[in-house]
């Protein structure tokens, strides 16, 4: 089974338009939706409400930058600094494309940085392209769900 | 050309110790311990009698009490110790000591006893006339008037020294026979100087005949060399040769003078000539001494009151000055504008603020290039009150500018800067009536290479130029107190600029997040109605009607062109907020690559370019500088776009302000009278229908060119096309002209 794509997205909006632009890119992972940053981070760490969740890290996390609670870059600093998550691909999805946000972002070892386009058509490409990238063609890195799985 | 001699030479003459004494007394010089007679003058016997004088002078002694001479003050003050008597004439006699011995000064007894001492007179009569004195002019006079009445010389002067050391003479008295000398300077020379350092010791000298023949000075066989028998407070001590000279051509055989001292200094002198021998008896001579301490004191309260009242004064115009300075914006500029004031308190003609490479002027002043050049000489020098009425005799290139400002005050206001306030005066041609020409000693030396004073007491008038009316104390003392409040001030304006500038900072951080804001959350409706507006054609495309269809299209292409807007809008407040990152950048090459980027942009129109060879290299930040150029050139292109060809022209511009780039194209121009608004945010001279864009781009080019602290300017004509170019300034001169966090930039 193919590993799911963690969205976390608090916008509605946002969230369906991503949605359909994953479904129309015609990904075979699941969508794993989060509507904030400490949800994410507790789905991620399979604590409080995820605790029971089944092992696994997702293929890729697509993360707004603005979420509420636990903003996307501290989610991501906190992905990179746990041992368990710090391979998985992390996408910034964001409406912003202030200068500051785009550098922190790669200092904290973003894997790709992405300006949400207004135009939808542009939209929907550029979600193809990164699950394409990330979710499929993208070989994980040792020590990911899939690789341990191998020694199974 | 051989070393004139001058009176000058005097200075080495030992007067102090000239091993003789004048004819009128006699005198016994004992141990300072002992009382043992060490050495006595000549005159206790006839001429040739060295024995017999010996002898007298031991029985003289001898006839003086041993208790009273050995109570004579330590301090050099001079006490009658008893008279001596020889058949019917009495001597007075008087005892001071000096370092190691104790002189005993004889002089005949004066006539009959007046019924009151002179000095009673002096004291009960003088005294409350000089304390109504307000001038020092009449202070001289009333006591030249005294000191005649006084002695009854013939002639009496009292006179000041300058900082030079000349005399002027202030007030006079005269019998009939005698030359007046008010007004009439005397020069320095006059006076030796260890004769000024023995006045103000000794501030009482008397010769009553000028044509004495020195009595030396025998000493024991065991006694110290005659030559090294202090008498510098002695009145018996024989003067100079050469003083009895200049008596002499004065046609002056008796003098006697009072030391005016004021401050420890002495100020002056005051002077009795007269033509015949005239003796001073002791009572006499204390009331001239008394009368000279008097004049002293009173000359010192007026000056000290002179001195205060114009300190007040200008204290006074320093606070009005400050004050009106620390109202404003507290540049130094702003100094000038109270010109009359600036001038008045340092009573100058002319005034000069120099800020670095800048110079503001009011009244009479040197011109510009000679002012900083002036300026960095004094800043050299590291002080920090400046003061010369004589210019261009410390400042050679001064002399060009002598007749405007002869003399000059200045504060330096920074260690580190060439921040200078300077005020001038202008040359005052003084005529200075000298009594004989200071400059031509009348034979200095006679064939026994012996120096004699000037025979001539001729006026002689000279011009002294060069100069101007000296700074007084009580001046330089109010622009050093002006410096001082200037520093306060300029400190303060300092804390002030510092607690903007952080003001400025939070106004920026919250500017940023707010666009933060507004770049997050704006974009996304924008998307919104993008993305749901395509779904609906996706989904429903084929049941909506050709009218629905164009809505929709509209719908959509409003939402992009918002989406535009915000991103151009944020570009834009980036724009000024990032910091600059100077550097060399090649426009040639920046502009080539514009051009091809361009050209494969716009394969299907004709476009001619025109790129001059040889761009400038410009001193800028090289993504911002792509920016504005591409803007330009970006611009040319869209507003051409009806021409065909299209004609566009990348010239360098060199000027004044610094290098830059002008682009031109045979567009569709614009009203010159526009021309203001053109570089205005979302300003737009054509319909959007005709020319797409957001209005932003010129706006762009001109934050960015006046971040690097240069301009941009645009011409032109409709139909006829436009020309938009910019300059930046040199390297180094780089302003950061819209200031955001950074400290505005301006002297205080």
């Amino acid at each position: 089974m193919l590993k799911p794509i963690l969205l976390v997205e608090d916008d509605l909006r946002d969230q369906e338009l991503t949605l359909l632009a994953l479904e129309r890119s015609q990904l075979a992972n699941d969508v794993v939706v989060m509507r904030d940053g400490a949800a994410a981070l507790d789905y991620l760490r399979r604590e409080g409400e995820y605790a029971s969740r089944q092992e696994g890290n997702p293929a890729v996390i697509l993360l707004d930058l603005k979420l509420p609670k636990v903003n996307g870059l501290e989610v991501l600093e906190a992905v990179r600094n746990t041992p368990a998550l710090r391979s998985v691909p992390v996408v910034m999805l964001t409406s912003s494309q202030e200068e500051a946000d785009l550098l922190r972002s790669y200092e904290l070892g973003v894997n790709a940085y992405v300006v949400k386009p207004v135009e939808f058509k542009q939209f929907v490409s550029s979600i193809a392209d990164l699950g394409m990238f990330w979710a499929v063609l993208n070989e994980p890195p040792p020590g990911s769900l899939r690789a341990s799985r191998r020694h199974d | 050309m051989t070393p004139t001699p001058d009176l000058t030479l005097c200075d080495i003459e030992p007067i102090r110790v000239p091993g003789a004494i004048q004819s009128h007394g006699r005198m016994l010089v004992l141990d300072g311990a002992t009382l043992a007679l060490r050495a006595w003058s000549a005159n206790w016997a006839g001429e040739g009698l060295q024995a017999e004088a010996a002898a007298r002078a031991l029985a003289a002694l001898d006839a003086l009490d041993a208790q009273v001479l050995r109570a004579t003050p330590a301090d050099g003050s001079a006490v009658q110790v008893g008279s001596l008597r020889s058949g019917d004439r009495v001597q007075d006699c008087w005892a001071h000591r000096n370092a190691t011995q104790l002189i005993v000064e004889c002089e005949p007894q004066a006539g009959p006893r007046r019924h009151e001492a002179p000095i009673y007179t002096v004291a009960r009569d003088f005294l409350p006339r000089l304390q109504a004195a307000r001038t020092l002019q009449a202070l001289a006079q009333l006591a030249a008037c005294e000191l005649q009445r006084l002695t009854g010389f013939g002639r009496s002067l009292v006179y000041r020294f300058d900082e030079d050391g000349h005399g002027e003479v202030l007030g006079e008295a005269l019998e009939p026979g005698y030359d007046s000398y008010l007004g009439l300077h005397f020069p320095a020379a006059d006076i030796p100087k260890q004769a000024r350092a023995l006045y103000l010791a000794n501030r009482f000298r008397l010769i009553p005949d000028a044509t004495y023949q020195p009595v030396p000075l025998l000493a024991a066989a065991d006694g110290p060399a005659v030559h090294e028998i202090d008498l510098s407070q002695a009145f018996l001590r024989s003067v100079s040769p050469v003083h009895l000279e200049y008596m002499r051509n004065m046609g002056t055989l008796a003098s006697l003078s009072v030391s005016i001292v004021v401050d420890g200094r002495l100020w002056g002198l005051a002077s009795c000539h007269d033509h015949a021998p005239r003796l001073l008896d002791a009572d006499m001579r204390a009331a001239c001494t008394h009368l000279g301490q008097l004049l002293s004191m009173q000359v010192e309260a007026l000056q000290a009151n002179a001195e205060v009242a114009a300190r007040l004064e200008l204290r006074h115009w320093t606070l009005q000055l400050v004050s009106q300075l620390a109202d404003s914006d507290a540049s130094l500029r702003r100094i000038l504008h109270e010109p009359a004031l600036l001038l008045r308190m340092a009573r100058a003609t002319g005034a000069a603020v120099v800020l670095d490479e800048q110079v503001w002027t009011t009244g009479e002043t040197p011109p510009q290039e000679a002012l900083l050049e002036l300026a960095g000489w004094i800043a050299g020098m590291g002080t920090e009150v400046y003061e010369s009425a004589q210019i261009a005799a410390h400042y050679p290139p001064a002399a060009a500018w002598q007749p405007t400002a002869a003399g000059v005050l200045a504060i330096s206001i920074s260690q580190v800067h060439r921040h200078v306030l300077l005020w001038f005066r202008p040359e005052v041609v003084q005529t200075v009536t000298w009594a004989g020409d200071p400059r031509k000693p009348s034979s200095p030396t006679d064939a026994a290479g012996r120096i004699h004073p000037r025979r001539s007491f001729e006026r002689w008038a000279e011009q002294i130029g060069g100069r101007c009316l000296p700074w007084s104390a009580a001046e330089t003392a109010a622009v050093a107190e002006l410096r001082q409040a200037l520093i306060g001030i300029v400190l303060r304006r300092a804390e002030e600029l510092a607690a903007m500038a952080s003001e400025l900072g939070r106004a920026n951080k919250e500017l940023e997040a707010f666009s933060y804001t507004v770049s997050h959350d704006l974009r996304a409706p924008m998307r919104h109605i993008a993305g749901y507006v395509d779904l609906v054609m996706d989904a429903e495309g084929a049941v909506l009607s050709e009218r629905a269809h164009r809505y929709m299209h509209h719908v959509k292409d409003a939402a992009a062109f918002a989406g535009q807007l915000v991103d151009a809008l944020l570009d834009f407040s980036r724009m000024g907020r990032t910091a600059l990152n100077l550097k060399r950048v090649d426009t040639d090459s920046l502009v080539q690559g514009l051009v091809r980027e361009i050209t494969r942009h716009e394969r299907k129109r004709q476009i001619e370019w025109h790129v001059e060879a040889g761009l400038p290299a410009l001193t800028a930040d090289p993504l911002l500088l792509q920016v504005a150029v591409r803007n330009l050139i970006g611009n040319a292109v869209k507003y051409s776009r009806d021409r065909s060809p299209a004609v566009v022209h990348v010239r360098a511009v060199r000027n004044a302000q610094g290098q830059g780039l002008e682009v031109q194209d045979n567009g569709v121009g614009f009203q010159m009278q526009y021309v203001g608004k053109l570089f205005n945010v979302f300003q737009r001279l054509h319909q959007s229908e005709e020319f797409e864009g957001t209005g932003i781009g010129l706006a762009n080019v001109k934050r960015i060119v006046e971040r690097h602290g240069g301009s941009v300017w645009a011409r032109g004509e409709p139909g006829q096309g436009a020309t938009f170019g910019f300059v930046l300034p040199g390297s180094g001169q780089n302003a950061q002209a819209i200031p955001s966090p950074a400290i505005p930039s301006g002297h205080a």
